[in-house]
Formats: C-alpha cells, structure tokens, sequence
C-alpha cells in the first residue's frame, strides 16, 4: 500500500508518537511515527499552528475573530471577508441546500434560550418565537466578497464546521510535513491520513452515547476521516426526556431520532455536517439521508438500537 | 413443466418478501449467511469430494471445465 | 484547492448530496483521502489440503494454492492452482463369474497427477459486473480446456441480483492402454440465477445451469464380463456411453441467520437430470453455530438419491445392447455424508478451516428402495485443512 512503502523497516517496528495539545476547549491528539518525541512534536507543529490559528480566526468567543466583526455588524453594513471565509461559507450553504434548511449557520442565536445544564428549564414558545424571527440562512446578503446580516441581533456561526474544518487543515499540514500514517484527533473528530505502519488499521472507538468511558465499537480505520454527532455532549433532561444541543432552526426544539451518528468520507467537513444533517432530519429521513451518501456510517437510534454499516464488506 | 413452476415459484416469492431498508443489511453479510463456503480454499476442495462418486453435477458454476473422474 | 490522496476521492462522478457537498469541500485547502475501514486489505492468499480414502480402495491428496486481487473496488483477479495425487487399485471389470456381478480389481495399482489452473477476472461497472474465467486441466489421461463469461446485475438496491452465464469446455479423453486415443469431448454450458434477500435475516439464491455436451464419454477403463450359464464363452463388452450428454442442474440454497441463538441455518436443494436416463436429488441440511468472537462450527447432513441410467446395467443383457456400462456412479443409489466443519477467524483476518466428513453410498439408500443390485457399497472419509491470509 502506499503508506507503509514510505516508512523504512526499523520505523515500522516503532510504536507512534502521541502528541497532546489543548485547542478548542479540549485536549486534542496527534499520532504520527517520527524518530523520537522532539522530532515528533517538530513535525506536529505546523498542524498544531493551523488549528490554533483556525480557532482564532473564527471562534464567537474571540472578540478580534472574523465571526464576531461579521455578527457585530449585524443590521449594519456589509463586512469584507477573505477567500478561506468565503469559501467556507460556500461550503455551509450546500449544506442549507442538501439538508433542505435544516442546517444552518445562523442558528446559533438559540443558544440565548437553552441552557444545557441539569436543572435549566425548557424554553417556551415565547422565548424562541423572537429568536427563530432572527434565524434564516437564506435572508443572509452574499456579494463579491462580503457578507451582510440584515437583520439586527443575527448571528453566523461555525461551530456546525469549524472544527471539522479545523482537522482537515491539520490533516494537509501533516502531509506537508512529511506524515503519511498519522491521526489528527480533535476530540473526537479525527483524520486518518494512513494506516499504522505495519499496514494495520487504527482502531478508532465510538463513544457510547449513554455509558461514559465506554464505547459502543471499535472501527478499524485505514485511511480518511470520521466525525461524530450525538446528544449526550450538551443536553438536559426534563420528565424523562432529552433536549440536546442539536437544535433544529425550524422550531427552536431539540432534534429527535438518534443518540448518535458517526459517519466515514473522505474529510471531516463532509463526515461531520453528514452527521450533523442526519441528527437534524429525525430518524426515518436521517437514515435515508446516510444511505443516499453511500458513505459507511454507524448510528444509534433513540431506542438503542445500533445500525452499523461499517461491518458490511464492499 | 416443473420447470415453468419452479421459476414461477421464484418470482412470486422475490415478491411476497417483507422490506428490507439497505440499512438493516447488517446480517446478510456475515461469511456463514454466504452461499458458497467463506472459506475459499475448503469450497475448492470439496468440488472434489462428491462429484467424483456421483453422476450429478454441477448447478453452482459453469466453466470449471472436466475431468477423467467421472 | 484540495489535496486529494486518491483520485476517486475527487471528482464525484454521480450526483446527490455526496457529490454536493464534496465539490464545495474540494474548493478548501484541505486534504481528502479516500475513506477506507477496516484493514486496507487489498486482497487474499491461500492454502488448502484434502485428503480422501476410500475403504481399501482410493487414496486422493490435494494441495491447492489461491490468490485473491481487487483493485480500486473495479477489478477483481482470482487465480488457483490444484494438484490432484490419485494413488490406489481402481476397479476395472465388473464379472459375474462368481455368479453374481462383483467389481473386480485388477490389482493394477493407479498413480496419477492431475494439474488444474484457473484464472478469474471480474469487472464492476456499478450494479452490473462482467467475469472471465478460464480452467486449464492436465492428467496424463485427460485434457480438459474450459472457458466462461458472466454477467451479474444488482436490482432493487442489491436486494435482487441476477446472474447470466455462458460456457464452453473442449475437453480431450486419453488412456494409458491406448497410446492412439486422444478422443474429443466438447460442452457447451448456459446458467441463470437470482439471489433474493428475503428479510434481515434470510437469502435464498436458485441457479439453473444447462450443459449440452457430444463427443466420447466412455471411460476407457472399465468393461463388463458376463457368463451365461448356457453359453461357453463369455461376453466381454467395454464401456459404452452415448456420443452426448444433455444435463440440467437446479440449485437451491436457503440461508436464514437465527441473532438469539448466533446461529444460521444452511439448506441447500439440488435436482438433476440429464438424457441419459439419469434423475438425482440432493440435500444438504447445516447449521452454522457461533461460539464468540472467532470461532464457529458447522456440522452437516447431506442425503443423496439417484436413478440409474438408461443403459446401465452390470451384466451385459442378451441381445447385446449398443450401449452398456456398468461403472456403478451410473447405477441407482442413495447416500448420507455427515461433516463437520470449525472455522477460525482472528482479527487481522488470518483464517483457519478444518472440515471432516465421512461419505457412506449404498444401493439400499436409495430414495423408494430398487437401488442397483450390484451397487457395491462405498465407504470414504475426507479432511480438509485450509488457511488463508488477507494482505
């Protein structure tokens, strides 16, 4: 296979480096083969810097980022915005159009109303009525190079793709860097760029969605990407149910259907926003929203029941 | 006329199956849900075992040519 | 622009929200690379024994050696190679000197190797897959060239898929008794079949095959030796088939997996006929036992029936007929073979297989009684030992 020929033999025998680091409000790891740990963090470093720099650029919480100068200037004038912007933006609208309008990226105002804290109190229509008024990818003014809110109070946000985005920068930063059988691991969004260098998988595990530290399986992954969606990571439970974190923009209320969905392509930008959609579309649809993908996913519905179609060979 | 019945069979059977949604597939892959022996070594072998002793052959394949055995 | 680690990861070729969303990725500056799960293996190699004794009589080994390729989920190689090693006495005369007809074994012991190749290559044009296939076969007595060419569709979301082939094999029969012999055989073979999933949990596949053959079918080894009890001289007649074989074989196979007990029930169904006289039916029950994650046994049943064909006979009958043989797997007999079969299957994929079975033919087996007479009674056992290897 292509990976394993770039390694020399005695690398082969070499367990990989693991290299932490903190971005993005979690620890984050990368596995790569390198001659020891210095040369191993020497050869992360360039993956490392893009994530950081990706998280600076487009994070809310950052007043200097590109997301806040844009979501200030909400009901304002039109703010400028570069190539990598534009074209990431590009890329949330195909996911407004596959998804039929139920991802999107000005969604993000529904956090004023849900707090996802043991305890917190479901919103009522009242307090989402106002914020769904301010929702609607489609009313955002997109011109040569700028972007507009209209409408005062709206906000964009990347956190539907920002870290997905962030692992596959990662991901072309290793390869420059020389890795061809690497993990970049951004909690649970990862790319694999090859296999272990004895031509193994890695053996990826799938959080399970109701036990912690336990998972619900263990993928063996060659080559590609995989991300997760599921509704243990923020949610609240009231009278026995589970609101998560997944809203849909439609009604302001908790998507309903599954636990979780992870699904394998061939970036972590599709592999997440497939998840993502599929949560947001409710069981029946979600499911036949992976299967027209034809992408391997495995999915835990909201009954527990696991359909897994990584097990399927071909 | 066996044989138009057979046929028939088949048909009206592919259409009184119960659905099957591409994702409930899971089982159907398994080696011991395959028509031949997952293993392909022992399926080559027993090739050799029955048709040598019996007139019938065949219905798996065709092209796997002859032998003096039979 | 996107780095893409494959060529298929970029372009998408079809439409649909896949090919949606992959341009938009492919306008980033990000890696792509192909999604590839499980061990990125890209084929399989392969190494089985068998070995088969006939009480006091017939003593096969077999080494075989396969290699499996795929490539870039397109193009499928297959390719093996069998040595058959046949030693042991091989009944030749069926005489009924001793008043009934009894096999007699010359006592001329065989030694024979028998060499067969097969290649396979199989290409994949969506639902639909197209295959060659070609076998070569070499005993010093037995030449036999076999080529076929096979299409397969999937439908309905491969629930249903149809299969369609045609064959031809151009065989050549040679004796060691008669330098001169080099007779032709030729067969021309037709199959149809539908694999149909039936539910989660069951398939069931049916195949038809027709195989049309003319050319020189008598076994060149046998003769028959009657004495009549009014007559001084015995009547010595050599084995003597038609110039042409006609057959028809219609295979059924049921698989029905049971997630409770983690087993799968196997049953397979076979009906042949051909215009030799010659109807058998075979059934094979099985079932398939999971015990973990790595094992599994198998044991199994499979009856056997067939009638005798229409110039069968053991002693040669006055008026002498055209046709004669008296090789006893043309005559009416039935038979029970019980195996067993454990597999073993280790993460990394490496496979171990050993199958034992035990094959019991006899005249009275046969289905509604009236097996042939001089049926004499066949009593094998047979192992097989087969481990292959994915790299």
């Amino acid at each position: 296979m292509e990976s394993s020929a770039s390694l020399t033999r005695s690398e082969a025998l070499r367990a990989p480096h693991l290299v932490a680091f903190r971005a993005m409000a979690a620890v984050n790891e990368i596995q790569l083969y390198a001659d020891d740990p210095v040369h191993a963090r020497v050869m992360a470093a360039g993956a490392i810097t893009e994530v950081r720099r990706i998280e600076a650029k487009y994070s809310r919480y950052r007043a200097d980022s590109v997301v806040s100068r844009i979501n200030a200037a909400a009901g304002g004038p039109a703010v400028a915005i570069d190539e990598e912007t534009a074209k990431l933006l590009d890329y949330a609208e195909a996911c407004y159009r596959q998804s039929r309008g139920r991802f999107d990226p000005t969604s993000g105002v529904l956090r004023r109303a849900w707090r996802f804290e043991a305890g917190a109190p479901i919103p009522t229509a009242n307090e989402l009525d106002p914020l769904l008024a301010k929702i609607g990818w489609h009313r955002v003014e997109r011109k040569a190079g700028t972007i507009r809110l209209p409408i005062a109070g709206m906000e964009i946000d990347f956190g539907g793709f920002g870290k997905e985005y962030a692992v596959d920068r990662a991901a072309l930063a290793l390869r420059e860097a020389g890795a061809r059988n690497a993990v970049v691991n951004l909690a649970g969004d990862l790319a694999v760029l090859g296999p272990q260098a004895d031509g193994s998988p890695w053996r990826i595990g799938v959080r399970h969605p109701r036990r912690a530290d336990a998972a619900i399986a263990t993928i063996p992954v060659s080559s590609g990407a995989l991300a997760t969606s599921g509704d243990y990571e923020r949610f609240v439970e009231v009278e026995g149910v589970r609101h998560c974190h997944v809203l849909d923009p439609r009604t302001g209320r908790s998507a309903r259907g599954f636990q979780s969905v992870t699904v394998h392509a061939h970036s972590c930008l599709v592999a997440g926003s497939a998840c993502t959609i599929a949560m947001l579309t409710g069981r029946d649809e979600g499911l036949a929203w992976l299967e027209s993908l034809s992408l391997p996913y495995l999915a835990v519905l909201e009954d527990g029941i696991v359909v897994d179609r990584f097990r399927e060979s071909r | 006329m066996r044989l138009a019945v057979a046929l028939l069979a088949a048909a009206v059977l592919a259409g009184a199956c119960t659905p099957v949604a591409p994702y409930q597939r899971g089982y159907l892959a398994r080696p011991d849900m395959a028509m031949e022996p997952s293993d392909a070594g022992t399926a080559k072998a027993l090739e050799k075992v029955y048709p040598a002793k019996e007139a019938a052959r065949g219905g798996a394949s065709i092209g796997g040519g002859g032998c003096g055995c039979n | 622009m996107a780095a893409t680690d494959d060529s298929r990861a970029g372009g998408p070729s079809r439409g649909g929200p896949l090919a949606a969303l992959t341009q938009a990725a492919l306008a980033l500056p990000i890696l792509l690379v192909a999604p590839r799960a499980g061990a990125a293996h890209v084929g399989e190699v392969g190494f089985a024994t068998l070995g088969y004794k006939e009480r006091g009589l017939m003593k096969v080994t077999e080494p075989l050696l396969w290699a499996k390729l795929q490539l870039d989920d397109v193009w499928e190689f297959e390719a093996n190679g069998a040595l058959d090693i046949v030693s042991g006495a091989s009944p030749e005369l069926l005489t009924n000197l001793s008043g009934t007809p009894v096999q007699s074994i010359t006592g001329a012991s065989v030694h024979d190797r028998r060499t067969t190749t097969d290649l396979r290559a199989k290409r994949r044009f969506g639902d639909f897959s197209l295959s060659v296939n070609r076998t070569v076969s070499n005993e010093h007595d037995y030449h036999s060239h076999a080529y076929s060419v096979e299409g397969e569709v999937d439908l309905d979301q491969k629930r249903t898929t149809l299969a369609v082939g045609i064959g031809r094999s151009d065989d050549h029969v040679g004796s060691s008794l008669d330098p001169t012999l080099n007779a032709p055989r030729d067969t021309n073979e037709y199959l149809v079949g539908i694999t149909q999933v039936l539910s989660p949990l069951a398939v069931v596949e049916s195949t038809l095959t027709v195989a049309r053959g003319e050319g020189d079918y008598n076994d060149p080894y046998k003769s028959t030796l009657t004495f009549f009890p009014d007559a001084i001289l015995p009547i010595l007649m050599p084995d003597t088939r038609p110039g042409h074989r006609n057959e028809l074989a219609w295979l059924t196979r049921y698989r029905r997996h049971f997630p409770r007990q983690e087993g799968t029930l196997q049953a397979d169904y076979r009906y042949f006929r051909d215009d030799w006289g010659i109807r058998a039916h075979t059934l094979e029950l099985a079932w398939e036992q999971q015990l973990g994650e790595r094992w599994s046994i198998r044991p199994a049943l499979r009856y056997y029936t067939q009638s005798a064909a229409d110039f069968y006979s053991p002693v040669v009958p006055r008026p002498r007929p055209q046709l004669l043989s008296s090789d006893q797997r043309l005559g009416a007999f039935g038979g029970l073979s019980p195996s067993l079969r454990v597999s073993l299957r280790l993460e990394n994929g490496l496979t171990l297989e050993g199958t034992a079975g035990y094959v019991y033919d006899a005249a009275s087996l046969r289905l509604g009684g009236s097996g042939s007479e001089a049926f004499s009674t066949l009593r094998a056992a047979y192992g097989i030992v087969s481990v292959s290897h994915p790299f």
